[in-house]
């Protein structure tokens, strides 16, 4: 019940956080050139705030697609196994996966506690590691899902149940 | 070193997401050379400084919306009033639709899915034969990637850091080329058969003018900005997003706007995955040129390679191998700045090797066994993968031929620099 539930609340927080991005990111743009060609002015922030949104676009994105493990992958082996040894073979590679997020989440943090001592700034002078979070946040979300993958298989492989099939994740 | 690479190199084959292979490799090259390892997250920060990335959500986002819509079949019908009293008709209607429809939305195979949909029928009741058709609208799905403004061809221009704005020029001819040798070609398979498809008729390109009056702006206004320079690349992808949500959504009403957000997450699932990758690259890829890799591969093919022409060849080996293992997207930012400094040497063009590389990868959606638009045709049309290896062989042959000679006529490519 609470995984369904979180599961919920998770899509539409992501979904929120896509189109609200994506949003502002296509009305500023507009509104940029309509500014520039008409006034002959802008805001001058605009260019840095857009590269921002691109940053964290991508990070959303990414941690959507690891809802449904759409990342691009090459996988042409594990159609040759039987369904046990595919089983086994995403156990392994979520294994990794979340192993990886979990650096990735892990040391992009450091990077930021690093900005943070240093008081970069970005936009003119707001600190740098307000923009810079979602990175080890995306990247711990990661970890996250691929864990949960990871379990899920698991429990699959012991159990001897069927290949997997889509399931709501949180 | 050596057995690090393999293990990756197993699972990636076993299926893990390649941004989490790059990334590792990245990570253990900077602990092996004494980086501290959160440089990595600064790499991937350098997203933000990247102002043309902002053309790939908005150019995506506008693609999927397109394909939602009407306007494929729009699109269909305008070009089969245009060309469709030539001989064998609707074979050129599929091919230059989709061209055009795979250029718009960065060839992400969305145009099979959207187009096949309306051409695979049409062409089966002209009279086609049913292997033939599969072929050809396999193949054409991902024709048109070296038309401006086709994502592969953006992305290139960020990773070699060439101007986008020539990279579109140059692109046409090729692109031509490739739509030429495919419509020569369906023309020679149905000499016997095909009849042209209608009489040439105002009356019906009027009508599909007027059904077709509100995208008609869009090439016009996108193409026209970018290649006339009064529009940025990132500029033109604002426009793209912003008019065909009005259009499609407020003013033809094709898409409820309920369906929005749903079709922006869509398309920021690849979005997300493309730039992830690109992000842990450009980690990998620094380290990489660090510690000499670039250097080392020179060295290594020289020692057996001498001149431009057989520096071609091989390069032409290797990229029809890379294509049909690895996606478009990941080979681009993994591959070109460890080849392009070694292209270089050879007094090869950057911007050449742009349009050889992605007329290279373009094969590599065909090529069995891991080709994607294999698998969604395969999918799509509900036809075993093996039905549609072999009906599209014959289009995979006359496209290989075609990329030799994009790849031995550099002029063709820099002709209009």
């Amino acid at each position: 019940m609470l995984i369904r539930k979180l599961a919920r609340w998770g899509k539409a927080g992501e979904d929120a956080a896509l189109v609200l991005l994506l949003g502002a990111m296509i009305l500023l743009a507009s509104s940029q050139i309509v500014m520039r060609n008409m006034f002959d002015s802008g805001f001058i922030w605009a260019d840095e705030s857009l590269r921002l949104m691109v940053l964290w676009l991508a990070l959303a994105g990414s941690v959507a697609a690891s809802r449904a493990d759409k990342h691009i992958s090459i996988n042409v082996l594990s159609r040759f196994l039987p369904a046990t040894g595919q089983l086994l073979a995403r156990v392994v590679t979520n294994l990794f996966t979340t192993g990886v997020c979990g650096l990735l989440a892990y040391h992009s943090w450091r990077f930021v506690a690093e900005s943070r001592e240093y008081e970069d700034t970005l936009l003119g002078g707001q600190p740098a590691w307000w923009f810079q979070v979602v990175l080890p946040v995306a990247f711990a979300l990661m970890c996250w899902r691929y864990l949960c993958f990871l379990l899920a298989d698991s429990y699959r492989l012991v159990r001897r149940k069927p290949a997997p099939k889509q399931v709501p994740l949180p | 070193m050596i057995v690090t690479g393999l293990i990756l190199g197993l699972l990636a084959l076993f299926g893990a997401p390649l941004f989490a292979i790059i990334a590792a490799s990245a990570m253990w090259a900077y602990y092996r050379e004494d980086i501290d390892v959160s440089a990595i997250a600064i790499e991937f920060f350098s997203i933000a400084e990247m102002p043309v990335l902002l053309a790939i959500p908005l150019f995506t986002f506008a693609g999927y919306l397109l394909s939602e819509s009407q306007a494929p079949s729009r699109l269909v019908r305008l070009t089969q009033a245009l060309l469709g009293w030539m001989p064998g008709g609707l074979a050129i209607v599929s091919l230059a639709a989709c061209a055009f429809f795979t250029a718009f939305t960065g060839a992400s195979g969305v145009t099979i899915i959207a187009l096949g949909a309306i051409l695979f029928p049409a062409l089966a009741q002209a009279g086609y034969g049913d292997k033939f058709n599969l072929g050809l609208v396999t193949s054409a799905g991902s024709l048109g990637l070296l038309f401006a403004p086709s994502l592969p061809l953006i992305l290139y221009g960020i990773v070699a850091q060439v101007p986008i704005d020539s990279l579109f020029r140059a692109g046409i001819l090729p692109g031509m080329l490739m739509l030429i040798m495919l419509a020569g070609y369906s023309l020679w398979v149905n000499r016997g058969t095909s009849q042209p498809l209608s009489q040439f008729s105002w009356q019906e390109v009027r009508g599909a003018l007027r059904e077709s009056v509100w995208e008609l702006p869009l090439p016009v206004v996108v193409l026209g900005g970018i290649y006339s320079g009064y529009f940025a690349v990132s500029e033109a992808a604002a426009v793209t997003a912003l008019y065909a949500l009005i259009v499609e959504v407020f003013i033809l009403r094709e898409i409820p706007l309920k369906r929005v957000p749903d079709i922006m997450r869509e398309s920021m699932l690849l979005v997300g995955g493309i730039l992830v990758i690109l992000g842990v690259s450009l980690a990998s890829t620094n380290i990489m040129i660090d510690s000499g890799v670039p250097q080392r591969l020179l060295e290594w093919v020289s020692s057996f390679v001498t001149g431009q022409a057989s520096f071609l060849i091989l390069l032409l080996l290797f990229l029809l191998v890379l294509g049909a293992i690895l996606d478009i997207f990941s080979a681009l930012v993994l591959v070109v700045p460890l080849i392009l400094p070694v292209a270089l040497e050879y007094g090869i063009e950057p911007v050449h090797l742009g349009i050889v590389f992605l007329a290279a990868m373009q094969l590599g959606y065909l090529t069995p066994p891991v080709g994607l638009n294999l698998f969604i045709a395969s999918y799509r049309f509900e036809k075993p993968i093996t039905e549609v290896y072999a009906a599209t062989f014959p289009f995979l042959v006359i496209l290989l031929l075609s990329v030799v000679i994009i790849t031995f006529w550099p002029a063709l490519s820099l002709v209009f620099l």
